[in-house]
C-alpha cells in the first residue's frame, strides 16, 4: 500500500488545481474509476478523469472499435456514454464515496452544449476538482475536432465554462492540427487552469486479406507507447513557452515514462492505455516516482519539472 | 478479479496449432464460474509487443490441485507467445472476468454446440451442468483433425456427444448445423448454448428463428481492458422492442441471447 506520508513531496499545482501527486487517470481509459477500485484504492491517485460525458447519451461507433498496431492501439469508440445526467446522478456519488479526486471530462457539439453541460455540473461542483473540456476527440465527425482547429472557439468555450463553474478548468487538446501552442494560449486567456496533451492521434489500419478497414469507423485514434515520443515533444515544446501548466499524456506505461514527461515540463501526467494492460499501474507509478525521488534525495517533485530545458540538471 | 501471476504446471501441445496451458491459481479455482475468462499478458517483462492482453475462456478447473487450464489455437503473436511457454514459467493474467453462465433452474436438457475453438468454454459448462444433474448433449464441428486429441478431454466429461468435421478426418463428415436442423424435433425441449465462428452462429440463428427454442451464444470481439472500461468490445443487440443497443461483451456477456444478436 502506498504510504501517503511518504508522498508529501509529490503535491503539484496546476493553476488553481492542487493535486496530492501528479498521477492522473486519463479520460476514456478509466471509466469512472470504480472498476479499477477493485485493483487498488483509486483515492491514492492525483485525480481520476471520467470518460467524456455529452449532454445526451451517445451510442458510439460501430464495431470493431479496437485494433492493435505496433506498440500501440487504435480505438474508434466514438464517445459512447450515458450522458451527463446519468453520470451526475449515478456514478458521481460512487466516485465521491470511493474518495477519488474527480475531474469530469465533458464533450459538446458546440459552445452551447458545453455551457449546458457545465450548468448541470454547477449543482455538484463542490464534489469536483476540475472539469476537462474534451476539445480534441478524433472519433466524432463534428464538434471536438473542429473546435481544436479553431483556437478562437476554444477561447470562447473555455471562458463560457469559466463563467459558470468555480472548479478547475482543463482544456484537452489534440496534436492533429499542429496548433497546440496557439490553442493553449487561447485556453489560458479564456481562464483555463491547465491543458492536457495529447489526445489520441488520428490513424487507421486495413486488413490485407478481407480488404476491409480494421475499424468499423475506418479511422480511429492511436494511443500507447507508439505515440510517446510525439507526445513528449509536444509537452516539451509547450512547457518551454511557459504559457499554461501542462498535463502530459501519451504512451506512459511506467514510472520511468512519467518522470520523463515531468522533466520535459509536465506538471502532472496522465495514464491511459496502460490501465488496460496493467490495471494497477496507477499505484505502481506513484510508488515508482516516490522511490526514485527518495533514491535521488529529491524532496519536491516540482524541482524536476522542465529540468531538461532549464538546463540545471547538474544540481541533482 | 485480480491481476495474478500463476505458475504453469503443464504446457501441452494437442496438435500443430492447438495447445493447452495448465496454471496454478487457487484464486481462479475458488472464484471462477463457467464461461468466465482471463485476460492474459502475452509479452515478456516490460515488453510492449504485443501490447494488449488477450482474452481466453477458462477451459477446465481442478479444485483439488488448484489448477485451471486454457485451451487455445495459435492465431497471431499473442497466442504464438503462449504456445512457447513452458512448465515452470509464470503466466500473468487478470481474472476471472465476465458474467459467466448461470444454470437456469427451469431447464433440464441442454444442447451444447461448439465450432472450432468454441468448444473450449462449453467443456466447463458441460461439466458444471452434469454436476448439477442436467442432461447434456454435446455437438462439435471442426474443419479438420486439429482437435483429434481434444476428444480425450471431452470423454472425461460426458459420453453423449457427436463430432463432425468438414473433411471427415475427425468424427463424422459434415456440418453440425445440418445435423441440428435435421434433429430439431428431438431437441425441442433443449436449451441451446452455442459458441463458434460467426458463420455458424448466424446459421443457427436462422434455423431457430420462429421456433420456440431458447438459445444462448458466447460471443467474442477484440478487447482492450476486459473489465468494462474501454467500451471497445461492443456487440449489436436487438432487444424485444426492436431497438438496437451496443452491449459490452466483457461485462454484459460473454453470454447473450442468440436471437437478439445482430449479425448484419
Ligand atoms: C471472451 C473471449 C474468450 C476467448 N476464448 C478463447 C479460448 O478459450 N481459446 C482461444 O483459442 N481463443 C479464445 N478467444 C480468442 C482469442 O482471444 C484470440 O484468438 C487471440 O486474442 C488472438 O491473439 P493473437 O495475438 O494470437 O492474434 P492477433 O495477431 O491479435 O490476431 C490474429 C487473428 O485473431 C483474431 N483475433 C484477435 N483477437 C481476437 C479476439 N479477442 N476475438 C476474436 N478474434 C480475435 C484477429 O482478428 C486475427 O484474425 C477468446 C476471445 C474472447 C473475446
Ligand atoms: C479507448 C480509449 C478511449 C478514450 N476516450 C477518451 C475520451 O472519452 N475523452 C478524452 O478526452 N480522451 C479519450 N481518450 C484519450 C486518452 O485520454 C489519452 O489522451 C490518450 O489515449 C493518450 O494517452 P495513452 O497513450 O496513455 O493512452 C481515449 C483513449 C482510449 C485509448
Ligand atoms: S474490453 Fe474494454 S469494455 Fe470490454
Amino acid at each position: 500500500m502506498t504510504d501517503f506520508f511518504q508522498n508529501s513531496g509529490l503535491a503539484v499545482k496546476l493553476g488553481g488545481i492542487i493535486l496530492k501527486n501528479p498521477v492522473i487517470a486519463c479520460s476514456g481509459t478509466f471509466a469512472s474509476g470504480l472498476e479499477y477500485n477493485e485493483f487498488y484504492n483509486i483515492s491514492i491517485l492525483g485525480a481520476v478523469t471520467t470518460k467524456s460525458m455529452s449532454l445526451a447519451p451517445m451510442q458510439g461507433n460501430p464495431p470493431p472499435r479496437i485494433c492493435e498496431t505496433a506498440s500501440g492501439m487504435l480505438n474508434s469508440i466514438g464517445l459512447q456514454n450515458e450522458g451527463i445526467d446519468y453520470f451526475l446522478e449515478n456514478e458521481l456519488p460512487r466516485m465521491v464515496e470511493a474518495g477519488a479526486a474527480i475531474i469530469v471530462s465533458i464533450f459538446g457539439k458546440d459552445a452551447d452544449e458545453f455551457t449546458k453541460i457545465a450548468s448541470k455540473i454547477k449543482t455538484y461542483e463542490k464534489e469536483i476538482l476540475a472539469v476537462e473540456l474534451n476539445l480534441s476527440c478524433p472519433n466524432v465527425e463534428k464538434g471536438g475536432m473542429a473546435f481544436c482547429a479553431l483556437p478562437d472557439e476554444i477561447n470562447r468555450i473555455v471562458s463560457l465554462t469559466r463563467n459558470i463553474l468555480k472548479t478547475g478548468i482543463i482544456a484537452k487538446l489534440s496534436s492533429n492540427f499542429n496548433n497546440i501552442p496557439e490553442a493553449a494560449s487561447k485556453a489560458a486567456k479564456g481562464g483555463a487552469d491547465a491543458v492536457s496533451i495529447i489526445n489520441t492521434i488520428a490513424a487507421t489500419a486495413f486488413d490485407i486479406n478481407t480488404f476491409k478497414p480494421r475499424l468499423g469507423n475506418i479511422t480511429g485514434g492511436l494511443s500507447g507507447p507508439a505515440i510517446k515520443p510525439i507526445a513528449l515533444l509536444k509537452v516539451y515544446e509547450l512547457a518551454k513557452e511557459n504559457i499554461i501548466p501542462v498535463i502530459g499524456m501519451g504512451g506512459i506505461m511506467n514510472w520511468e515514462d512519467a518522470i520523463e514527461f515531468i522533466i520535459a515540463g509536465a506538471c502532472a501526467i496522465g495514464i491511459g492505455t496502460a490501465n488496460f494492460i496493467n490495471p494497477d499501474c496507477g499505484r505502481k507509478i506513484i510508488d515508482g516516482i516516490n522511490d526514485y525521488m527518495r533514491r535521488r534525495n529529491i524532496n519536491d517533485i516540482n524541482i524536476l519539472r522542465g529540468i531538461v530545458f532549464k538546463n540545471s540538471g547538474a544540481i541533482i | 478479479m485480480k491481476v495474478q501471476k500463476g505458475e504453469i504446471v503443464a504446457a501441452r501441445k494437442y496438435s500443430e496449432n492447438l495447445y493447452k496451458l495448465e496454471i496454478f491459481s487457487p484464486y481462479i479455482c475458488k472464484n471462477a464460474r463457467p464461461a468466465q475468462f482471463v485476460n492474459v499478458r502475452c509479452a515478456g517483462f516490460e515488453s510492449n509487443d504485443p501490447l494488449l492482453r488477450r482474452p481466453f475462456c477458462i477451459y477446465e478447473i481442478d479444485k483439488k490441485f488448484n489448477v485451471f487450464s486454457i485451451l487455445f489455437i495459435v492465431k497471431g503473436k499473442g497466442t504464438a507467445y503462449m504456445a512457447n511457454l513452458e512448465k515452470g514459467e509464470i503466466l500473468d493474467f487478470v481474472g476471472p472476468l465476465g458474467n459467466g453462465f448461470n444454470i437456469p433452474e427451469n431447464k433440464n436438457k441442454f444442447l451444447l454446440l461448439g465450432g472450432g475453438i468454441g468448444v473450449a468454454p462449453l467443456c466447463l459448462i458441460a461439466q458444471n451442468l452434469i454436476e448439477n444433474n442436467k442432461t447434456v448433449h454435446f455437438v462439435a464441428g471442426f474443419k479438420d483433425e486439429t482437435f483429434y486429441v481434444w476428444e480425450r478431454d471431452l470423454i472425461k466429461i460426458l459420453r453423449d456427444y457427436r463430432i463432425f468435421s468438414e473433411n471427415g478426418a475427425f468424427g463424422e463428415k459434415g456440418l453440425p448445423s445440418e445435423y441440428i436442423y435435421n434433429s430439431l424435433d428431438t431437441f425441442k425441449e433443449y436449451q441451446f448454448l452455442v459458441c463458434g465462428p460467426l458463420e455458424m452462429l448466424k446459421n443457427i440463428q436462422s434455423i431457430l428463428r420462429g421456433r420456440k427454442i431458447n438459445a444462448l451464444a458466447l460471443m467474442e470481439e477484440k478487447m482492450a481492458c476486459g473489465i468494462g472500461t474501454c467500451m471497445g468490445c461492443v456487440l449489436r443487440i436487438k432487444n424485444k422492442n426492436g431497438d438496437i443497443q451496443y452491449k459490452k461483451i466483457c461485462t454484459d456477456g460473454p453470454v447473450f441471447d442468440l436471437m437478439e444478436v445482430c449479425f448484419d
